[in-house]
């Protein structure tokens, strides 16, 4: 890590989204020079000021069109919602460089450091009473060196979702939930042990908050509690003994955690009853209604004797495009629009992801506890780190997961994973 | 080779070819449309994923199927002229640099295209400023885009064909007076049909199916071809909720080819004939 | 090429007599002239409003060689390849120069933009509100012609205008319930739209103060801010916050003197050191000959695999007495008629051990996709299903050229079957198909999505997390250069080089091989 976290985070620190605004002269030279991006930003300059542009995901695209067009009645413009369905972070920042990209994306709040490297996204300026209305988590997940970037609408994590006619006490500890799936099986009443999506290349998400209770890190800690990047602890004698506990649940041990479970079948598995504990998110929810399942939804418990099963968080958030062509528009929808608590919740009616907005949580809460309760279970959890290469240990992490969860030798497989962090950190 | 071993072999590899296709039927008419729901048979029988495709709010689907054919029709078809024409030069004549314009042809493909989409991005910036109604999100725009792969294979593809015709039945007609635009349109082309009927599929198939290029290029859910809109469906979490209706939709991408295909083949066998006549 | 040249003086030359002017030759002369006019009626307005002169002399320069061409009665060859090869440089030429000059550059995340955008991006990003200052709110006002800020101050409800000259106190306006500016007077307040109608002026506006400077914060809400760090042109390097930063053109960042760098780069040239990196990582050097063997047997099985597949069917369909051709080929094109992203991912699903359809069906307990060896045969089974239909049409297209004159006499002669197909059919076929065999090849080699989407390079041995059973060279750049992150173009270009110069080595030798073959047909 090399990046210098730029000052101190105080709570005064506050960023706001304007150009060039540095008193000393040389930031007129802040006009991009190659011809292409300069003739772009004045030939849409003058159009761009009744057209506000948004791109979002496809889960995201139809929530937000109505509060798009909203907006646009309003203010008086119009407003268009497109839908990138493939690599939205790249397109976003190769569309935004080149000048024909948008001037507001949806995306996770892991993309700020990334996006903040390539001077993509402007800061956002909320006020302190905005700030104190939304969850500490989510905030504290969309400051990167100090800054705000993004305005958080969603959070999501991980929880264990129950099957209460199969298993109608929730378990303390997650050795019960292996000894109850089980038991299960041995009756013929399920298929699966457990539904964790493992999937052949591993899933660091998923399966963190077994690591994390097991006593594995994947960082250490700064003083201030926070996760310190620079010291990678995915092949320490701590971590290398969670691997062994996700071998001994692996297919050679309780086959509980199987790489056949991916994704896209660990769902419908338990919402198909067969299976009675579900590793999963908000977005799971759906499913599991429509299958009629009952169903609760806890914190993922610990094991007996373990640390705390910490689950990573992640928060979708609106960002300020800088290249965008409409920057104020766009400041004024993502700092004074979304972040209304009643837009929050016609967000979350549209896609039932548990609102970043506290007021508009309780609100929701009320309605549908399930949102609460993915809450409260991700009360313990720290926000995904938003450096970019923070994608140097996904991949290799999640591949020594699947090794062990095969029946590689743990130790092995954590000091491989550690040395190939090593490696693509350093370049 | 006996006729009932020919049959059988065939048969064979269509159970091969059908086998996973199958699957994307049963989920496709499968009424819980989930993609664990499905298996080879499925629970039930009905159309409801073909009607919610076509009664979707989210999903203008049968603008994505206009927008498909059409601009694979339109691509397939010019770009068909366009190799043709290369096609017919690299044949019939020759020239400086022949050789070598042929295997930087065939060599130009083997790139790997890292930076296509920056590329794309970068010309085509400029040119949404500058041509709006050949910019970003338009038909027209793609179809610029997807000329520029016409030369590529088929280009190889049918001068191999020319080749084999024998070059005196155009060398009798220029002695007689014909122009070269009179012997490629009179005599050329209609001795090639099987071929050109051939590259046409090829190129109406590539363009139904491609989707790197468009997904960037086609934002709007107005502007998409059916497999940037399909993408999104099952793209994040609809994965599984979509798949009845995503496998719907892969059966309908296949209606058009299979048209294109019926339509064309007439002219492919009709080559059968033609063979004896050129022999 | 001396050949060539003699070849071209022949044609060239044509031993008939000149012809005359024919209706023909007119009406497509005046057909050539007016598509070109109309091309450049609409083309060249919008280049002279957005004064691109470099590009506008281009044009005409194209258009009147085009012209030129079609008018001359010289140049055959180039009539018939003209059209195709300007989308052919426009759309695949271009990119692939941009990615060779791209490999000489850092270019990728953080290093994207030119240095301005990053200063620009590192003053911007570093603009903090001014401590202990109010967040006004904001109207946008008309003070006669000019726009002004009406601030708020929501503690006092003091209401001030701002201007580029600074901060002025305003007395008697009327405030609305959430603290903007309804009335005041000498301004004429704009209402949301119209507000809104002059965003770009708002974003401009910049009201000076001791602090720093009050910019607008969307439409509603105005902050004073300061950028903490500022670009120094006089010693090329950024301060604030106690440090400084100095340019590095050789890294394209800024760099203090402990050696950290701010976040945001620029693209600068590099040299040669992409090719260095390449040639000496020691993954790549340590793997390479695994890989490279496995992304050969890979693009050669799908070659061989698909082409005797689809050869085969194509034959046995090519028989006068054969019923039912045409449900048989509809059969046979599904595969290709079906969006491969979609199957290759239906296939991945039928791959899995507990859950996938070929183990349930056959009654199997194999881990596919986490075995070395049968990974590798369900990726050239599923790669062979989804190219067999291809090889099956231009096949059945290739074997309507050959005179059944010729395999029938071969049979009437005695030779068995196998014989004549190999003798006589099998050589005219491959005259037609042996370049697409090669760019086949060449696909496969390079057959990124067919791994990605099923395998993803995998299964990985614990040992050696980089290097998967199935992983392509292709694929293996593709995770070195975005794996960690941020997308690094540059060495991906680099790789892209690399593999580029073996595809091609391997295609023109093989293209050579089949030289001699075609000169005998041509």
């Amino acid at each position: 890590m090399r990046i210098r976290a730029l000052g101190v985070a105080a709570a005064a620190t506050v960023a706001f989204g304007a150009t060039a605004c540095g008193g000393s002269a040389p930031t007129s030279s802040a006009a991009p020079s190659s011809s292409a991006p300069s003739a772009g930003a004045s030939a849409t300059a003058d159009k761009g000021s009744g057209k506000l542009v948004i791109w979002a995901d496809p889960n995201r695209t139809k929530a937000l069109k109505p509060f798009a067009e909203q907006f646009g009645t309003e203010n008086g413009v119009t407003v268009e919602v497109k839908e990138i369905s493939k690599d939205n972070q790249q397109t976003f920042l190769t569309a935004s460089q080149q000048g024909s990209g948008p001037d507001i994306t949806v995306g996770a709040h892991d993309w700020i450091g990334n996006l903040v490297q390539n001077g993509a996204i402007d800061p956002v300026n909320l006020t302190e009473e905005q700030k104190a209305a939304f969850s500490p988590i989510a905030l504290k997940a969309v400051t990167f060196n100090g800054q705000v970037y993004g305005a958080p609408y969603a959070m999501e994590n991980v929880a264990l979702i129950r099957n209460t006619k199969l298993a109608p006490d929730a378990p303390a500890t997650f050795d019960d939930v292996i000894a109850k799936g089980k038991e299960l099986k041995k009756a013929g009443k399920v298929k699966e042990v457990l539904c964790l999506p493992v999937t052949a290349k591993g899933d660091a998400y998923h399966v963190y908050p077994l690591f994390s209770s097991a006593g594995g890190a994947i960082f250490g800690t700064t003083s201030a509690g926070d996760p310190d990047p620079k010291q990678v602890l995915v092949g320490s004698k701590e971590s290398q003994a969670a691997f062994e506990k996700l071998a001994e649940l692996g297919e050679k041990g309780d086959a509980a955690l199987k790489t056949s479970l991916t994704n896209e079948n660990s769902i419908p598995t338990f919402a198909g009853g067969k299976c009675a504990f579900l590793v999963s998110g908000p977005w799971a929810m759906a499913d599991v209604k429509k299958s009629g399942v009952a169903y609760d939804v806890t914190a993922v418990p610990a094991f007996k004797d373990g640390k705390p099963a910490t689950p990573f968080v992640g928060v979708q958030a609106f960002f300020v495009a800088s290249k965008g062509a409409s920057k104020t528009l766009a400041q004024e929808f993502v700092t004074n629009y979304v972040t209304n608590p009643d837009v929050a919740k016609a967000l979350y009616d549209a896609d039932p992801r548990p609102p970043a907005l506290t007021a508009a949580l309780d609100t929701v809460k009320a309605a549908d506890p399930d949102a609460g309760k993915f809450i409260e279970a991700g009360a313990g959890g720290i926000p995904m780190p938003a450096i970019p290469q923070m994608s140097a240990i996904w991949e290799p992490f999640g591949i020594a997961e699947a090794a062990v969860v095969k029946g590689s030798d743990p130790v092995k497989a954590a000091e491989s994973a550690q040395k190939t962090i090593d490696g693509s950190l350093k370049n | 080779m006996k006729l009932a071993l020919r049959h059988a072999f065939v048969l064979l590899v269509c159970a091969f070819a059908l086998f996973p296709i199958l699957f994307v039927v049963s989920a496709a008419i499968n009424p819980l449309g989930t993609l664990a729901s499905s298996d080879l048979v499925p629970n039930g029988a009905s159309f409801d994923n073909v009607a919610k495709l076509f009664s979707s709010d989210i999903y203008p689907f049968g603008r994505w199927v206009f927008n498909s054919v059409f601009i694979a029709l339109a691509s397939s078809t010019a770009s068909l002229l366009l190799s043709m024409f290369a096609a017919y030069a690299f044949s019939r004549m020759r020239f400086a640099g022949r050789r070598v314009g042929l295997l930087a042809l065939l060599l130009i493909q083997m790139f790997p295209q890292f930076l296509a989409i920056v590329t794309i991005f970068m010309i085509f910036t400029r040119v949404s400023e500058l041509y709006p109604a050949f910019g970003f999100n338009t038909t027209w725009g793609i179809l610029l885009l997807y000329l520029g792969g016409a030369l590529g294979v088929n280009t190889w593809l049918m001068k191999g064909f020319l080749d084999t015709i024998p070059k005196e039945l155009d060398e009798s007609a220029t002695v007689d007076g014909a122009t070269h635009a009179q012997v490629f349109w009179k005599i050329i082309m209609p001795l090639v049909t099987p071929i050109l009927a051939v590259t046409a599929l090829l190129a109406f198939i590539g363009t139904m199916s491609e989707f790197l290029m468009a997904n960037i290029f086609l934002r709007d859910a107005e502007s998409k071809t059916l497999a940037v809109g399909m993408y999104g469906m099952i793209a994040g979490d609809g994965r599984n909720a979509n798949f009845g209706m995503f496998a719907a939709a892969t059966l309908i991408t296949a209606i058009p080819t299979v048209g294109v295909f019926l339509w064309l083949q007439k002219f492919i066998v009709s080559g059968l004939t033609a063979g004896a006549v050129k022999g | 090429m001396s050949l060539d040249v003699r070849e071209a003086a022949e044609v060239t030359t044509p031993p008939r007599p000149r012809r005359e002017l024919t209706t023909a030759f007119v009406v497509s002369r005046i057909a050539v002239l007016a598509v070109a006019a109309a091309i450049l009626l609409y083309a060249v307005p919008p280049l002279v409003a957005a004064e691109s002169w470099i590009s506008l002399t281009l044009l005409l320069l194209a258009g009147a060689g085009i012209g030129y061409l079609y008018l001359t009665r010289r140049f055959v060859p180039a009539k018939y390849l003209v059209p195709g090869t300007v989308f052919l440089l426009a759309f695949q030429v271009f990119p692939v120069i941009y990615t060779v000059s791209t490999a000489f550059t850092n270019f990728g995340d953080g290093h994207r933009g030119d240095k301005a955008a990053a200063i620009s991006a590192i003053e911007t990003g570093s603009v903090r509100q001014a401590p202990g200052s109010p967040e006004y709110g904001l109207s946008a006002a008309l003070k006669g012609d000019t726009l002004v800020f009406l601030l708020v101050d929501p503690k006092t409800k003091q209401v001030q205008e701002g201007s580029p000259d600074g901060l002025t106190a305003v007395q008697g306006a009327r405030l609305g319930v959430t603290g903007k500016v309804l009335e005041a007077p000498g301004y004429t307040v704009l209402k949301a739209p119209q507000a809104a109608a002059r965003a770009d002026q708002i974003a401009e506006l910049a009201v000076p103060t001791r602090g720093g400077l009050i910019k607008a914060n969307g439409l509603s809400r105005a902050v004073e801010g300061r950028a903490a760090l500022t670009y120094d042109a006089g010693c090329d390097c950024v301060k604030g916050d106690g440090d400084s930063w100095q340019a590095d053109e050789s890294q394209g960042y800024f760099v203090n003197a402990k050696g950290e760098h701010l976040a945001q780069g620029w693209q600068v040239n590099v040299g040669f050191a992409n090719f260095i990196r390449v040639l000496t990582d020691p993954t790549l050097s340590a793997h390479f000959l695994g890989m490279f063997t496995w992304n050969m047997v890979f693009a050669v099985l799908s070659v061989l695999t698909t082409f005797a597949l689809g050869m085969g069917v194509a034959l046995a369909l090519h028989h006068p007495k054969m019923r039912g051709t045409r449900f048989y080929r509809i059969a046979l094109i599904l595969p290709y008629a079906m969006p491969a992203f979609a199957m290759l991912l239906v296939w991945r699903d039928m791959f899995n051990r507990d859950f996938g359809l070929i183990n349930q069906l056959f009654g199997l307990d194999v881990d596919w996709m986490g075995g070395m060896l049968s990974a590798k045969f369900a990726v050239i089974l599923v790669n062979t299903w989804l190219g067999f239909p291809y090889m099956f049409l231009v096949t059945t297209g290739a074997l309507q050229a050959i005179p059944r004159e010729l395999t029938e006499a071969a049979s009437i002669d005695g030779a068995p079957p196998w014989y004549a197909f190999r003798k006589v059919t099998l050589p005219l076929l491959l005259v037609a198909l042996t370049p697409l065999l090669i760019s086949s090849f060449a696909f496969n080699f390079n057959n990124y999505n067919a791994i990605a989407l099923t395998t993803d390079g995998g299964p990985f041995p614990a040992e050696s997390p980089t290097v998967g059973g199935t992983d392509l060279l292709i694929s293996y750049t593709v995770r070195l250069a975005f794996g960690t992150g941020s997308a690094q173009f540059g060495l991906a270009a680099t790789m892209s080089v690399f593999i580029f110069a073996i595809v091609a080595t391997i295609s023109a030798i093989t293209f050579r091989r089949t030289r001699k073959q075609e000169d005998v047909y041509a």
